[in-house]
């Protein structure tokens, strides 16, 4: 068992859920755990966390036993998975100020080229049609109001 | 009688045009999402979710299940064309199908294989025809602990059948029971888990949830793979005819392959992959010639095909008589239902005979409807699997972003959503089963008002349990399975199911 073994990612999440598992069932308590004749609201939580705990610490015994494998992402993956998830909370924050259409627009083309689509007319067109495309799905046919942001 | 004239009302409910238009729309996207590899039909069932709820019930019923089936008939086009399965249900017909297109029969093989789906599906209609109402009165007289221990049954089934390690299905099932308890309990006013939060006492809403472990997940997952342009072979509409000897050899195993689809789907898992490799097994075990399988045996390619068709609607059974999702495309499903307020399970034949019968009728039209489809258009969506997925992929996360926030105009829905899209990344990375874990949250509720409702009729003497047959040969059958499951390596036997993680998505 390498040194790597012990600190990988997969490995801290087996830790977490047992944590998170002994958290839940010492809280669930808390919320009165009633008898088995009477049960409280924090019986049936107990024992999902109970569950939660010893599910995990076999899962991370068997994970610190095993081989290292290889990294679930490299460093290119990695940064497009970053890049990915950063515009999608960009899209979340800059929504309501500019609107959904504008906001869209500027996330295809992103996507896009987050994805290596080549060029640049391209991704303008499937970023064009993408925001074309909501706006006649969901406020032409749907008639669901969105925030327009700056096109209001 | 009475059910031919319920069908009778539920054929004219359906001939509506938004009826007609809905099942449409869900076998032509079911169809696209199966020709395309990597984005499945439960992504595709969550991400639809939101638009369902502008149409009524049995719309988005019809809608979500022609999806679930046109993804049954679509997946088979890529595995026969390019030997890359459009789906998990149709990895086993790459083994037959791409070596009869290499022989030049790719056409005899899609035309067979849209046939075996139409019989299958008919089948697998007319088996849930006649099942459902017949369970739905039998599950009229279960109590709390008939389905608790149906609960605890589907559970030990799923944890095993859905990872390749149980303990990781296990977690996931009673991490999905664990979100399901935040939010204020129903039974006593409580509020659980809330950590002081408002909005958490509403609970966690489902809908992002899915729609980020299975629709964002896999867009993320998608994107992180290197993108290798598939070569598409071309089929001309007169290359589909089969040939007599083909048509012979393919009657037995599609019927074989429907009766026994419908009733592997009424199991928990992912019944579609599974119907599908033991159809395969069965017609490899009695061939005449078994060593044509893997060289091109019509049988191989026509058997699970239809097995994985009749699938989908035998898994349809439980969720409609006992309101118990056995797979996550059911789990969507049952989500969609409630969102309209409606709880399927025994009492839904008396409550709302209408959605039912409206929605089987709507699925005999929609098997004929993706028949219609699937022949002519065959080369048609054989181009859609060559479509980059740099195009395709942007357009569907910021449907994803803009539809999760209509639903309830919440830019909190839309964190969450790209939340669990991460984390679903990752757990599919390290092997952790998705399925499991939606069925989990969706089952929470129903299980704990279950436990509760025992212990409370049992004043907490458990042992009771054995004197209500059905609860006990449900643990038994439990019990009986883990046994098997665990002692099999002992005796040198290898346990005959194990499935993929991305199988069991």
């Amino acid at each position: 068992m390498g040194k790597a073994a012990r600190f990988r990612l997969a490995t801290c999440f087996d830790f977490l859920m047992l944590v998170l598992g002994i958290v839940i069932a010492v809280t669930s308590l808390g919320y009165g755990f009633g008898s088995f004749g009477r049960p409280g609201s924090g019986l049936y939580p107990f024992f999902i966390g109970v569950a939660i705990a010893v599910f995990a610490f076999f899962i991370l015994i068997s994970e610190l036993r095993s081989d290292t494998p290889k990294p679930v992402l490299d460093r290119e993956g990695a940064i497009t998975l970053i890049l990915m998830t950063a515009t999608f909370c960009l899209w979340i924050v800059a929504m309501p100020l500019l609107g959904y259409v504008v906001v869209t627009l500027l996330a295809a083309y992103a996507f896009c080229k987050i994805m290596k689509l080549e060029g640049w007319w391209k991704p303008l067109a499937v970023s064009g049609g993408t925001a074309l495309f909501i706006y006649l799905l969901f406020d032409y046919w749907m008639y669901i109001d969105l925030p327009r942001g700056i096109l209001e | 009688m009475e059910g031919l004239g319920l069908l009778y009302s539920g054929f004219v409910n359906s001939f509506t045009v938004v009826n007609l238009f809905a099942c449409f729309i869900g076998a032509l996207i079911g169809t696209i999402v199966g020709v395309l590899p990597g984005l499945g039909p439960t992504a595709t069932m969550a991400l639809m979710l939101p638009f369902t709820l502008k149409f009524g019930v049995t719309t988005g019923l019809i809608m979500m299940t022609g999806v679930w089936y046109g993804a049954m008939y679509g997946g088979s086009t890529t595995s026969i064309l390019i030997n890359i399965p459009g789906e998990a249900a149709s990895v086993v017909t790459c083994l037959d199908g791409y070596q009869m297109c290499k022989k030049g029969r790719a056409g005899a093989a899609l035309a067979l294989v849209a046939i075996g789906s139409f019989v299958a599906g008919t089948i697998g209609i007319l088996g849930l025809q006649f099942f459902a109402p017949v369970l739905g009165n039998a599950a009229l007289s279960f109590g709390p602990p008939e389905f608790l221990c149906f609960m605890i049954f589907a559970f030990v089934l799923l944890s095993n059948l859905s990872a390749e390690a149980p303990l990781k299905g296990a977690l996931m099932i009673v991490f999905g029971l664990f979100l399901s308890t935040i939010g204020i309990n129903p039974m006593d006013s409580y509020p659980r888990f809330t950590l002081g939060s408002e909005t958490l006492m509403q609970g966690i809403d489902f809908l992002p949830i899915a729609m980020g472990l299975f629709g964002i997940s896999e867009i993320l997952s998608i994107a992180l793979e290197k993108y290798v342009k598939p070569q598409v072979n071309k089929i001309r509409l007169r290359e589909l005819y089969p040939s007599r000897e083909e048509v012979r050899r393919s009657v037995f195993p599609m019927l074989r392959g429907s009766i026994l689809g419908f009733f592997v789907g009424l199991l928990p898992g992912p019944c579609t992959v599974i119907s599908t490799f033991v159809s395969y097994a069965l017609e490899k075990r009695i061939s005449k010639t078994p060593e044509e399988f893997g060289q091109g045996a019509v049988e191989g390619v026509v058997g699970p095909e239809s097995a994985n068709n009749s699938a989908v609607m035998g898994s349809m059974v439980p969720l409609l008589t006992l309101g118990i999702p056995f797979a996550a495309p059911s789990a969507i499903m049952l989500a969609g239902l409630r969102m309209h307020n409606v709880e399927p399970g025994p009492m839904l034949f008396t409550t709302h005979p209408d959605v039912f019968w409206t929605f089987i009728a709507a699925m005999y039209l929609g098997n004929f409807m993706l028949l219609i489809l699937n022949l002519p258009l065959v080369g048609a969506f054989a181009k859609i699997a060559v479509i980059r997925p740099q195009i395709l992929m942007p357009i569907i996360s910021l449907i994803c972003l803009v539809g999760v926030y209509s639903v309830r105009n919440s830019l909190f829905d839309v964190w969450m959503m790209i939340i669990a899209g991460v984390i679903g990344l990752f757990l599919r990375k390290w092997k952790f089963p998705i399925a499991p874990f939606i069925i989990g949250v969706v089952l929470g509720p129903t299980t704990e008002n279950s436990l509760r409702q025992t212990l409370m009729m049992f004043k907490g003497d458990m042992s009771l349990v054995s004197d209500r047959p059905i609860s006990i040969t449900l643990l038994a059958l439990a019990t009986a399975f883990l046994a098997f499951k665990f002692t099999a390596p002992f005796f040198g036997k290898k346990f005959p199911l194990k499935i993929e993680e991305d199988d069991a998505l």
